[in-house]
């Protein structure tokens, strides 16, 4: 038994641990937050664990969002290519 | 003025409207490359794909019937392309460890802070570090932000069997980036 069998507010962590993107995403019934609202609450291990999950997610979403440019020399190369057609 | 959409340049460029088109390629070029760089073996692959994928656009323009975003009918487009290249990376290959596996990789358990969140460098090499299913469902889902259904018919699979890939390619996600900040 590992220490994600432990069972708090009626649900174990490895049960959280494969909900957190559905609880994230907001695809989650009501009923079914609120035991996950329940379980952070009282499990420091899942908090902890959901903000450094939701942080990373937040981080890829807000840094890399944008696309970097296209290279000048592959853009003219592209323009090239479509005015043969 | 308003800058015309997707649906009325496609509409023009249809009809053979050159410069209409360049707008849309002008609009579309760098987040169609960032995908095809992210499963292409190599850089070179994936130029070519991207100017087979905006000629076939150029050639197809009228077919595009704004259903869906124009940004997820050109990233269908450029992902055939390449597929029709025969030279997808190499990814390694996915394997499927138990989902604990993945979440004490990713650090569960761990009473710790992440550093480097806000380095692009930082997250491009965590990026880099995943699989190519894992990388394509979170360029497309969490950089394009494009919708679930969207993403799920891209990729051939069912929404369930998408939400199921991301969770797991954002597990995998916060396990790379512990090993990039941890070295
Ligand atoms: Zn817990």
């Amino acid at each position: 038994m590992s220490d994600l069998d432990r069972e708090v507010a009626g649900i174990r962590c490895r049960e959280v641990l494969k909900l957190l993107s559905s609880y994230l995403d907001g695809d989650l019934t009501e009923a079914e937050a609120r035991r996950i609202d329940d379980h952070l609450r009282e499990c420091d291990r899942c908090e902890h664990f959901g903000g450094r999950f939701s942080e990373a997610v937040a981080a890829l979403r807000h840094e890399l969002s944008r696309a970097a440019p296209l290279d000048p020399e592959v853009a003219r190369r592209l323009r090239a290519r479509l005015s043969d057609v | 003025m308003s800058e015309p959409d997707d649906r009325r340049l496609l509409l023009e460029a249809s009809l053979g409207d050159r410069g209409a088109f360049e707008r849309f390629v002008q609009r579309h070029e760098a987040a169609v490359f960032r995908l095809l760089r992210s499963s292409a073996a190599d850089e070179a692959d994936a130029e070519d794909a991207l100017q087979e994928a905006f000629v076939a656009a150029w050639k197809g323009a009228g077919s595009y019937r704004g259903g869906a975003s124009a940004r997820g009918w050109i990233l269908t487009i450029a992902r055939n392309a390449l597929r029709r290249s025969r030279r997808r990376r190499v990814g390694e290959p996915s394997t499927f460890e138990p989902l604990e596996e993945l979440g004490l990789q990713a650090g569960w358990g761990r009473d710790d802070t992440l550093e480097g969140l806000a380095r692009r460098q930082v997250l491009d090499r965590a990026m880099q570090m995943l699989g190519e299913e894992e990388r394509e469902v979170l360029v497309l889902r969490e950089l394009e932000d494009l919708p679930g259904e969207d993403v799920a018919e891209m990729l051939g699979i069912t929404v369930a069997a998408m939400k199921s890939r991301l969770h797991r390619a954002r597990l995998r996600f916060l396990a790379a980036l512990r090993e990039v900040t941890d070295e």
